[in-house]
């Protein structure tokens, strides 16, 4: 473990988080920034900017950032493939299902009445959307793991394949129960497609922080038995892990951590593929620090990545989904050129 | 002690396995031999608790299969042919799993495990590449290694599946002394599959000598490799020179072109 170079990712998390807070349509000046923390900001107006908008944005862009690149490094671990990531195994596209059809039930836009929608009505929506979202990326899990096991046997890069199928499944079925149940469906395909920070409320915070923390914190604790599942299932059950039992619980508490994410904003990709990569030339392989890093440096990039898209363009916000994608895209072909070399 | 009572397995009605049975009192080496597909590997996994094993392997009276997964990785170490190394873990990284079954979800490395792991990395020569990515190493030093980690493991019973696959003749020796010292010193069972029986006439006690998945002969070495076994084995003639002062017992595989292989299978059969 690099030791300064944790200390020095901790405090780039900081320092990023604060400044995050600099940057959106509105002018805040330093000042007013410090005013709006310590006591009241000068105006109402910016009262609301600050705490209603900047807040809200910069912490749910750690907290995802942070928990896209946690789920992603361990899945590749329990794996060892360095290609796995929640869109592989379908998680993501699953999550989106039980959102959309969450958000059809509870937004009115379901021309279906009957008892059960009015009882689910009594729900929350807030709680309503993750849950349903996490259940959409078990339903994937379950439909990935039984068809690899039972028609592909078992190996990685069949499930891994069976995942890509049942992901552009799941995807067409939430893209068409959008478009016939939903006048405007496009904004919200774009959405699920390539997700967004622009609707980061408060609230989603106070959801997304216990889910991300419980699950990051459970799979730090495991991170031996990852790491002992890195040279491959035999050697991890001779040193007494239940390789089994431990991919599926790593599956299930990444698509928690996944579809907590995926509700709010959207599917935001290359973040789990790209980020522990990063972090593991920066800070070391073995999966206790590499969540560590994961947590550090997935929350820094898209903090500034969404600070991007609110800059990029004047006056418009640009999908988060199509500047991490870029990156992404980029990241990877300078990776296979590291490789080749 | 090690137990293998009448052990048997089959994949979709095939018998991998038929009737096996052995004892190895600790402090001993036991060599498995056989050609490709004789059962060696299914055998070892069987030994290590890797395949069902119902009531037919035991150790210290005790069947493998009541074992937990801790208590199991408390008491059998396993060296495998083949581990993937995706993200370039080092040497020491991998040593140190070795202390995973007696670690608590909590617990850090205490000086003592620490200790522990110098002690093995010591004891198998590389200290000196601790920090080196374990794929940047050698066939041996991998292999010394992964030793080293059964060592960390503190297990008492070693199963290694072809340790020597793939190693020049000096680390081949110096493994096979390594586990031959650890055996005797520590009281540790060890169980091994090799393909050159003439390490194993060195270095093993006993030997257990399999042809399609049916125990042929097992006992100590000169019980076993005489040449009607070997030949029956390996389906290739052989010569067997006895030990005496100057050498240790000593096969040798004739090859296919000898002339008395010609007049036995007839020479057109072999082209």
């Amino acid at each position: 473990m690099k030791t300064p170079m944790v200390w020095f990712f901790i405090a780039l998390a900081l320092l990023s988080v604060f400044g995050g807070l600099f940057f959106g349509a509105a002018e805040l000046s330093v000042e007013e920034i410090y005013h709006c923390v310590t006591r009241h900001c000068s105006q109402s107006v910016n009262e609301i900017i600050f705490w209603q908008v900047r807040v809200p944005r910069v912490a749910v862009g750690f907290l995802v950032g942070a928990g896209l690149a946690v789920a992603g490094a361990t899945l590749q671990n329990v794996y060892h493939n360095g290609l796995a990531d929640p869109y592989l195994f379908g998680v993501v596209s699953g999550a989106g299902l039980g959102a959309s059809i969450a958000t059809l039930l509870f937004t009115g836009s379901a021309t279906v009445e009957s008892e059960i929608l009015s009882g689910l009505a009594s729900i929350p929506f807030s709680i309503a959307l993750p849950l349903s979202a996490f259940l959409g990326a078990f339903f994937a899990v379950i439909i990935v793991q039984i068809l690899a096991s039972k028609l592909f046997g078992n190996r990685t890069e069949q499930l891994l394949l069976a995942g890509v199928a049942v992901s552009f499944m799941l995807s067409a079925l939430s893209h068409f129960i959008l478009f016939s149940a939903e006048p405007f469906a496009a904004n919200k395909v774009i959405f699920w497609l390539l997700g967004s920070l622009a609707r980061a409320e408060m609230w989603f915070v106070w959801i997304m922080l216990p889910v991300v923390s419980i699950s990051v914190v459970v799979l730090w604790l495991f991170g031996r038995h990852m790491d002992a599942m890195l040279l491959g299932d035999e050697s991890a059950k001779a040193l007494g892990v239940r390789v089994n039992l431990m991919r599926m619980g790593v599956l299930i508490i990444c698509a928690a951590l996944t579809s907590c994410i995926v509700a709010y904003c959207g599917g935001i990709g290359f973040v789990g593929l790209m980020i522990p990569h990063i972090v593991r030339n920066w800070l070391g392989v073995t999966t206790r620090i590499l969540i560590l890093g994961c947590v550090l440096v997935g929350g820094v990039f898209l903090v500034w990545i969404d600070v991007l898209a609110r800059v990029l363009v004047e006056n418009q916000e640009i999908p988060i989904g199509i500047i991490t994608s870029a990156i992404g895209s980029v990241f990877f072909l300078l990776a296979l050129n590291k490789v080749r070399r | 002690m090690l137990d293998v009572k009448h052990a048997a397995f089959q994949i979709n009605n095939k018998h991998i396995l038929k009737d096996v049975s052995f004892n190895l009192p600790t402090g001993q080496i036991l060599g498995v031999l056989g050609a490709n597909g004789a059962g060696k590997t299914t055998l070892l996994k069987m030994i290590a608790g890797q395949r069902a094993s119902k009531d037919m392997i035991y150790w210290h009276g005790r069947p493998i299969e009541s074992l937990s997964h801790n208590e199991k990785a408390k008491q059998i170490a396993v060296v495998n042919q083949f581990n993937h190394n995706v993200f370039s873990l080092d040497l020491e990284q991998i040593i140190s799993m070795g202390l995973l079954p007696h670690q608590r979800l909590f617990s850090r490395v205490s000086a003592q495990q620490k200790h522990t792991i110098a002690d093995a990395l010591a004891k198998v020569g590389l200290l000196a590449q601790r920090k080196q990515a374990f794929h940047t190493l050698s066939g041996g030093e991998q292999q010394r290694g992964l030793l080293a980690r059964a060592l960390v493991q503190r297990a008492h019973l070693i199963v290694l599946d072809e340790p020597i696959n793939h190693l020049d003749v000096f680390y081949q020796h110096q493994i096979l002394h390594l586990l031959k010292q650890l055996a005797t010193a520590r009281g540790l069972c060890v169980v091994m599959s090799l393909h050159d029986v003439n390490l194993a006439a060195n270095y093993c006690d006993t030997l257990c000598l399999l042809n399609e998945g049916q125990m042929l002969a097992q006992g100590a070495p000169q019980d076993v490799l005489t040449e009607t076994l070997l030949q029956s084995a390996f389906k290739t003639p052989c010569k067997v020179f006895p030990a005496s002062q100057q050498h240790a017992l000593r096969v040798e595989f004739l090859p296919h072109s000898a002339p008395h292989i010609d007049a036995q299978f007839g020479q057109d059969n072999l082209i």
